[in-house]
């Protein structure tokens, strides 16, 4: 069962990360294969697109308050 | 009295009814649109955390009576639950998100700098404030005026106890009152919760607040940043009055102003002077150099057998004029006018067994203020 996970996967663990919450099986499989260098720059990606979600969201809420 | 006796008359102090006649625990409705906002606010995120701890403890406790070892409960032993766990995440974040949305409303409010119809410009000093109204040539200082003697326990406290002052701040009833917050010397903060109106007082910065209150009446308020040694003897007043009300005290404070410069240039008697210094000195001064004059060793210097005294008086009116930078000892140039400053030195001089014999003249005092 611990194959390599797929970038895909990768990328909705990190996401399961920031929220918190990730199942055993998963985080077995995040931990059996796969290079640590790979999952820092995918923090580092993930965190980015996070500020600019934020940011985004920010403007909106403005725009909506009328600033 | 034992410890029972003393614990027995404390449960009595609690539940007598007197007890109870001033209870307030809740934060105040208040006065004005943001006031209620903020009530409101308090109340809605008051009831979320009702209903939170209802559900919370009500799990709980259903559990620990249901499930108990007695009647043959087996704990469950798992380990982890992905579903539950989520849901435990998300339900948090919609409760969260639920009260900034209201929260993020009232501050944007708050915030609203649009024209205001007056200005006053409000400083914090250690420990009064000053109120100058901008563009209206009015510009006085507000101290605390709880007679001493109440606040020394040698009679009884008043109703408004440590929340009363000489000049309150007049303001129109359903006008926007911009308020220009600096300080004097350390950082104060303007706080009238039936306002919701708290904001710090910062030496070198200006900062904004603005009220329109809805409703003519008296509000009190205090620093609410602690500033030294009288920080709980610097109370706020604020008077709303109707326009027209507003309006005769205006003229009223305009008139009394007219009314002091002409006393600067009667003659003065060694006796009124003293009469009245001593009524300045206790109100003003009294604070850090004691009504006694022998000051706070370390802290203020004793008037009191002081050389200054009995020198030549050109030094000690300097000193109270213009203060001396970096201490305590502010200069009083502009929280006192002329007769005030010449009854007030001159009262220092012959107080105490101080005896110079010497009248700083109101004339005098003005000379030197222009
Ligand atoms: C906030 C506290 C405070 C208040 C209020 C205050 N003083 Fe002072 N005063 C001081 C301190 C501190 C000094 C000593 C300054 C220094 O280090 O030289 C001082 C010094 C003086 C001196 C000079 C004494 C000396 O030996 O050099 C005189 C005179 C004086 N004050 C008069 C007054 C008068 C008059 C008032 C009221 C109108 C007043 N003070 C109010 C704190 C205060
Ligand atoms: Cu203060």
């Amino acid at each position: 069962m611990s194959e390599k996970p797929t970038i895909f996967q990768m990328f909705l663990s990190a996401l399961a990360a920031m929220f918190g919450v990730q199942s055993s099986q998963n985080h077995t499989r995040d931990f059996s294969a796969g290079h640590t260098w790979t999952w820092m720059l995918l923090g580092v990606v993930v965190m980015a697109l996070f500020v600019a979600f934020v940011i985004l969201l920010v403007t909106w809420a403005l725009s909506m308050a009328g600033a | 009295m034992t410890l029972i006796g003393r614990g027995l008359a404390l449960l009595g102090l609690i539940l007598s009814p007197s007890a109870y006649a001033e209870w307030q625990v809740n934060l105040m409705p208040g006065v004005t649109e943001i006031s209620r906002a903020v009530y409101d606010l308090h109340m809605t995120i008051f009831w979320i955390c009702v209903a939170i701890g209802v559900v919370v403890f009500g799990i709980m406790l259903y559990s620990i009576i249901n499930h108990r070892k007695s009647r043959g409960a087996k704990a469950h032993n798992f380990h982890e639950n992905t579903l539950v766990e989520i849901i435990w995440t998300i339900v948090p974040f919609f409760i969260l998100i639920g009260m900034a949305v209201p929260a993020t409303a009232t501050l944007i409010k708050m915030y609203d700098k649009g024209e205001a119809e007056l200005d006053i410009q409000v400083t914090g000093f250690q420990w009064k404030w000053r109120y100058h109204y901008l563009g209206e040539d009015i510009d006085f200082f507000s101290s605390l005026s709880t007679p001493r003697e109440q606040i020394a326990n040698e009679s009884e406290k008043g109703e408004h106890y440590l929340l009363e002052v000489d000049n309150p701040l007049v303001i129109p009833v359903g006008k926007k009152v911009r308020l220009l917050l600096t300080s004097n010397d350390v950082i104060h903060s303007w706080w009238v919760p039936g306002l919701a109106v708290k904001k710090d007082a910062i030496p070198g910065f200006i900062n904004e607040a603005w009220t329109v209150v809805t409703e003519p009446g008296i509000y009190r308020g205090q620093c609410a940043e602690l500033c030294g040694k009288d920080h709980g003897f610097m109370p706020i007043v604020v008077d709303v009055r109707s326009e027209e009300d507003y309006k005769l005290w205006l003229a009223e404070m305009k008139q009394a102003k007219a009314q002091a410069s002409d006393a600067a240039t009667q003659d003065w008697t060694l006796a009124d002077l003293m009469e009245k210094g001593e009524e300045v000195y206790n109100r003003t001064c009294a604070a850090c150099h004691q009504v006694t004059g022998e000051g706070i060793p370390g802290a203020f210097p004793a008037l009191k057998n002081n050389p200054i005294m009995v020198a030549e008086p050109s030094a000690h009116i300097d000193v109270v004029l213009n203060g001396k930078a970096g201490t305590a000892m502010q200069a009083f140039r502009d929280q006192l006018d002329a007769v005030e400053l010449a009854a007030v030195i001159t009262y220092e001089r012959n107080a105490w067994g101080n005896n110079s014999g010497d009248l700083v003249t109101p004339a005098q005092i003005s000379k030197l203020k222009q």
